[in-house]
C-alpha cells in the first residue's frame, strides 16, 4: 500500500515542480500584475513540493521499519534482524532511496527559501524558479530513471540485508550530514545565477545566502569527518583518510566553498572579485553534483562507492546543462560584474585572500585530478590507473602547510594596504611565542629519541606544528588586543572585554574559531608522521610489546547472533608495567550479505596517542593481531568540535550597539540646542 | 485492517492530499505583494552603511594597536574618500528624481 503513496506523491512532486519551474519563468518574463500572481502560485507549488516529497520519503521508511519486501529497494536494503536506526538509513543506503533524499533535502531547502521570500521577493522568486529546475532533475530521477518504489513480482521471507560497512552508528548521520552540505549549495548557487539572470545590483544576495553557504559547508564539515571516524574506527587500516575517490568527492566541494567564504568578504567589503565568486558558486554546485555522481554512478572504484549504475549519463547531462546555462547568463550580463575597486598592495588583506582562493582551488583542482585520472587514462590509454595517497601527499601537504601560514598573517594584515611597521608590529609576539613552543617540542622529541630531521614526513609534521602554534599565537593576540579596547572602554575586566568583542563580530571572531579548530586539526594530522605498528599471532597468554604498552592475550570468544557471529580478542594493556585497561577487538561476518567480514577496532585513547588494535582473523589456528600507535589522533575530532563551534558561532547575529543611559533633562538639553524635537513632542 | 480496505484508504489520502494542495497553490489572494526591482539608490545606500562600517571597524583596529599612524590615516583617507563618492552620488540621484 505504501509504494502506492510513495509512487503517486513522487509523481505529483514532479508536477509541482515543474509548474514552479515553468510558471516561474512566465512570471520573470512577464513582470506585470498577472505575473507577479503567477508568480505567488509558483512559490506555493514549490512549497507543497516539500510536502509531497517527504510523503514519498516517510512511505519508503514505513516500508522498511514494517519489512515490506515486496519493495524491490527494501528487499536490497534490509532485512528482518537488521536493527531499527539501520532500517531507517535504509532510505539513504542504495541508489534509488539516496535519489529521493536528496530530492527531499532539497525540497526542504527550498520550503525555508521560500516561506522567507519576504527577504527580497524577486530575487527570491528567480532563485525559486532555478532551484526548481534542480528540483525536475532529481524528481525525474527518482520517477523514471532510478524508482525507489520498484515492487517484487515474488515477496522474498527476508530481505539480502544492509551493506556490512554501513552498519555503524555513525553511517545513521555520516551521509545525512553530506547530503545536506551537497544539496544545501545549491541555495547559494540559486541566488548567485538568479542575481546575474536579474543583474542584481548589489551584495545582498551575499548576505541572505551567507549563512545558507556556512550551514552547507558546516554539514560537509561534519560529514566528512564523521566519514573519517567511521574509517578510522570500522576499516582497521589505523588511518582516517585514503584518498579514496568517494572521499576526495565531498573534500571537492568543501574545499571550493571554503574558498567561496573568504572570497566573498572581499565583495562585500571592497566590490571585488564579483566574476571569481559567482563563478566559484557555479564551480562548487557543480562539484556537488560530481561528488553525488561519483558516490551514486559507481564510476570510480571506491570502498565507498555503494551503487554501479547508468545514472552516471544522467548527471554527465545535467552538469553539462548547468554548465551552458551558467555560461550564457554570464557572458550576456558579464559587464554587470564588473569590480568596484583594484587590488593596491600585494600585503594587504585582499591579497591574502586571493591567495587563500588559489592555493584553495589549486588544491581542489589537484584533487580533481587525482580523482578523475583512472577515468581520463582509461579513456586516453584504455588502462585505469589509479594516483595512490603517495600522489596527494606530495602536492596537498606544501599546499596544505602554504595555507596554514596564510591563516596565520591574513588576519593581521589590513585592507588596502599593510606597510612594513605594521607588521613588524603585529607580528613579533606570535612569532617569538611560536619559535619557543616549537623549540620545546623539538627538544621533546629529540630527548624521546625522534630524529625527525632524517624524514621528510616528520619534517613537514614539524613545520605544521610550527606553523600551528604562529596560527594560533596570531588568533590569540587578535582576541587580547581587541579585549584589551573593550575592557577600557567598559571598564570590565579581560574576560569580559573579549567576550564583548565576540558578541560584537560574531561572524570574525568565530571565524577566528574556526580557524583554531582547522590548526588543532592539523595537528592531530601532523601526528601521523610518528605512527608505529606491529603485528603479530598472538595465543592465550602471549605478549605484544610496542612502544610504552604490553598487551597479553587474556581470552578469545565467538558469539552467534540473528544479524551476525564474531570472533573477539580480550587483550590487557599495560604501559610502562601498570594495568590501563582491557580492550576487545572483534571481527564480525554478516549473514544477509554472504559473510562479509568486518573488524570492530578497540581503541585506547588519550590526548597524547592512540593504542589501536585490530583483529585480523586467525593464522595458523592462532589469532592475528595487529597493534598500532597513533600520535595526537584525537585532536582531529577535538578540532572538528571546535570548528563546529566556531561555525555556530558565526552564524548568531552580532550584539546590538551599546546604548548610553542620558538622564532625560540632559538629553532634551542637548536636542534643543541643535535644533532638534524629541521624538513625539508634536506641535 | 484489511488490504482492499487499506488500499481504498490510501487512495482517498492521496485524493484529498492532491486537492488540498492545489487549494493551497491556486487560491485567490488579496496580499500578493509583488515587491519592487532594486535601484541604483537602493544599492548605493547600501554600499554607504558597508563603507560606514568599514571605517567602524579600522578605527577599532587602531585602538587595539595593530596600524602604524602613517597606515591608519592612509587607509581612513581612502575610505572617507569612497564614502564622499557615494554621498555625493547618492545626492545627485536623488536630486534629480526629486
Amino acid at each position: 500500500m505504501m509504494p502506492l503513496l510513495g509512487s503517486f506523491c513522487l509523481l505529483f512532486a514532479l508536477a509541482l515542480a515543474l509548474y514552479c519551474f515553468v510558471v516561474g519563468v512566465l512570471a520573470a518574463v512577464r513582470r506585470d500584475a498577472v505575473g507577479y500572481r503567477l508568480a505567488e502560485t509558483a512559490r506555493r507549488a514549490g512549497m507543497a513540493t516539500f510536502a509531497a516529497v517527504f510523503l514519498a520519503a516517510a512511505a519508503l521508511v514505513y516500508a522498511a521499519m514494517t519489512n515490506d519486501f515486496s519493495v524491490a529497494y527494501i528487499l536490497h536494503h534490509s532485512n528482518r534482524a537488521l536493527p531499527g536506526p539501520y532500517k531507517f538509513a535504509a532510505l539513504w543506503s542504495g541508489q534509488e532511496g539516496s535519489m529521493l533524499f536528496w530530492a527531499l533535502l532539497l525540497s526542504a531547502y527550498g520550503f525555508v527559501l521560500r516561506l522567507r521570500h519576504k527577504v527580497d521577493q524577486r530575487l527570491v522568486a528567480m532563485a525559486s524558479m532555478v532551484l526548481a529546475g534542480i528540483q525536475v532533475f532529481f524528481l525525474v530521477l527518482v520517477n523514471f530513471v532510478a524508482n525507489p518504489f520498484g515492487m517484487m513480482d515474488i515477496v522474498a521471507a527476508d530481505g539480502n540485508g544492509l551493506n556490512p560497512l554501513l552498519q555503524y552508528p555513525e553511517m545513521v548521520i555520516h551521509p545525512p550530514m553530506l547530503y545536506l552540505g551537497y544539496v544545501g549549495v545549491s541555495v547559494p548557487f540559486a541566488f548567485a545565477l538568479a542575481a546575474l539572470i536579474m543583474r542584481y545590483p548589489g551584495e545582498k544576495w551575499i548576505h541572505i545566502t551567507r549563512r545558507w553557504t556556512m550551514v552547507a559547508w558546516l554539514f560537509l564539515t561534519c560529514g566528512i569527518s564523521l566519514g573519517a571516524h567511521w574509517a578510522y574506527a570500522v576499516l582497521g587500516w589505523g588511518g582516517y583518510w585514503g584518498w579514496d575517490p568517494v572521499e576526495n568527492a565531498s573534500l571537492l566541494p568543501w574545499l571550493s566553498t571554503t574558498a567561496f567564504l573568504h572570497s566573498v568578504m572581499m565583495q562585500e567589503k571592497r566590490g571585488m572579485m564579483k566574476v571569481w565568486n559567482v563563478w566559484l558558486i557555479f564551480i562548487t554546485f557543480m562539484l556537488s553534483i560530481l561528488g553525488t555522481m561519483l558516490t551514486r554512478a559507481g564510476l570510480v572504484s571506491s570502498v565507498h562507492a555503494f551503487a554501479q549504475s547508468s545514472i552516471g549519463s544522467w548527471f554527465t547531462g545535467l552538469l553539462l546543462v548547468v554548465f551552458l546555462v551558467c555560461l550564457f547568463f554570464y557572458v550576456r550580463n558579464r559587464d554587470h560584474l564588473r569590480s568596484e575597486n583594484k587590488l593596491e598592495s600585494l600585503v594587504s588583506r585582499e591579497s591574502s585572500f586571493l591567495f587563500n582562493n588559489l592555493v584553495l582551488l589549486g588544491a581542489c583542482f589537484a584533487v580533481l585530478c587525482g580523482t578523475l585520472f583512472p577515468i581520463l587514462s582509461e579513456w586516453v590509454r584504455d588502462v585505469k590507473m589509479n594516483l595512490g595517497a603517495p600522489f596527494y601527499n606530495k602536492v596537498m601537504v606544501p599546499i596544505g602547510l602554504f595555507l596554514i601560514f596564510l591563516t596565520a598573517v591574513g588576519p593581521l594584515l589590513a585592507w588596502r594596504s599593510t606597510s612594513w611597521g605594521s607588521i613588524k608590529r603585529n607580528f613579533r609576539i606570535p612569532a617569538v611565542i611560536s619559535l619557543l613552543i616549537e623549540i620545546a617540542v623539538s627538544a621533546m622529541l629529540i630527548k624521546n629519541g625522534v630524529r625527525f630531521w632524517t624524514d621528510t614526513g616528520q619534517m613537514y609534521a614539524m613545520l605544521a606544528f610550527c606553523l600551528s602554534t604562529l596560527v594560533i599565537a596570531t588568533i590569540g593576540s587578535e582576541f587580547v588586543r581587541g579585549g584589551l579596547v573593550w575592557k577600557n572602554k567598559l571598564q570590565t575586566n579581560l574576560l569580559a572585554g573579549m567576550y564583548q568583542l565576540t558578541r560584537r563580530n560574531m561572524r570574525r571572531y568565530g571565524g577566528y574559531v574556526v580557524h583554531f579548530g582547522v590548526v588543532l586539526v592539523v595537528i592531530g594530522l601532523a601526528g601521523a608522521a610518528f605512527n608505529r605498528d606491529k603485528e603479530q599471532e598472538m595465543a592465550k597468554g602471549d605478549e605484544l610489546q610496542i612502544g610504552h604498552y604490553t598487551l597479553v592475550g587474556e581470552e578469545y570468544t565467538d558469539d552467534d547472533n540473528a544479524n551476525y557471529t564474531s570472533h573477539a580478542a580480550l587483550l590487557d594493556v599495560y604501559k610502562d608495567g601498570k594495568f590501563v585497561t582491557r580492550l576487545n577487538p572483534e571481527e564480525r561476518f554478516f549473514k544477509a550479505s554472504g559473510g562479509q567480514p568486518v573488524h570492530i577496532v578497540a581503541n585506547h585513547s588519550t590526548l597524547s596517542e592512540d593504542l589501536y588494535i585490530v583483529f585480523e582473523g586467525f593464522s595458523n589456528g592462532h589469532p592475528m593481531i595487529k597493534a598500532m600507535i597513533n600520535p595526537l589522533v584525537n585532536w582531529i575530532w577535538i578540532g572538528v568540535l571546535v570548528v563546529v563551534l566556531g561555525t555556530g558561532m558565526a552564524l548568531v547575529p552580532n550584539a546590538a550597539l551599546v546604548t548610553a543611559q542620558v538622564p532625560k533633562a540632559a538629553a532634551v538639553a542637548a536636542m534643543e540646542e541643535q535644533g532638534m524635537h524629541p521624538a513625539g513632542a508634536g506641535k | 485492517m484489511s488490504p482492499a480496505v487499506l488500499d481504498y484508504g490510501i487512495k482517498m489520502f492521496c485524493c484529498v492530499f492532491a486537492a488540498g494542495v492545489l487549494v493551497y497553490v491556486f487560491l485567490p489572494t488579496r496580499d500578493t505583494e509583488t515587491g519592487v526591482d532594486k535601484t541604483r539608490v537602493a544599492y548605493l545606500y547600501e554600499r554607504k552603511d558597508v563603507v560606514y562600517e568599514n571605517l567602524r571597524d579600522l578605527n577599532f583596529e587602531f585602538k587595539s594597536g595593530k596600524f602604524t599612524q602613517e597606515d591608519y590615516d592612509g587607509m581612513r583617507v581612502g575610505l572617507e574618500a569612497e564614502a564622499a563618492r557615494i554621498l555625493a552620488e547618492i545626492e545627485m540621484l536623488e536630486s534629480v528624481k526629486a
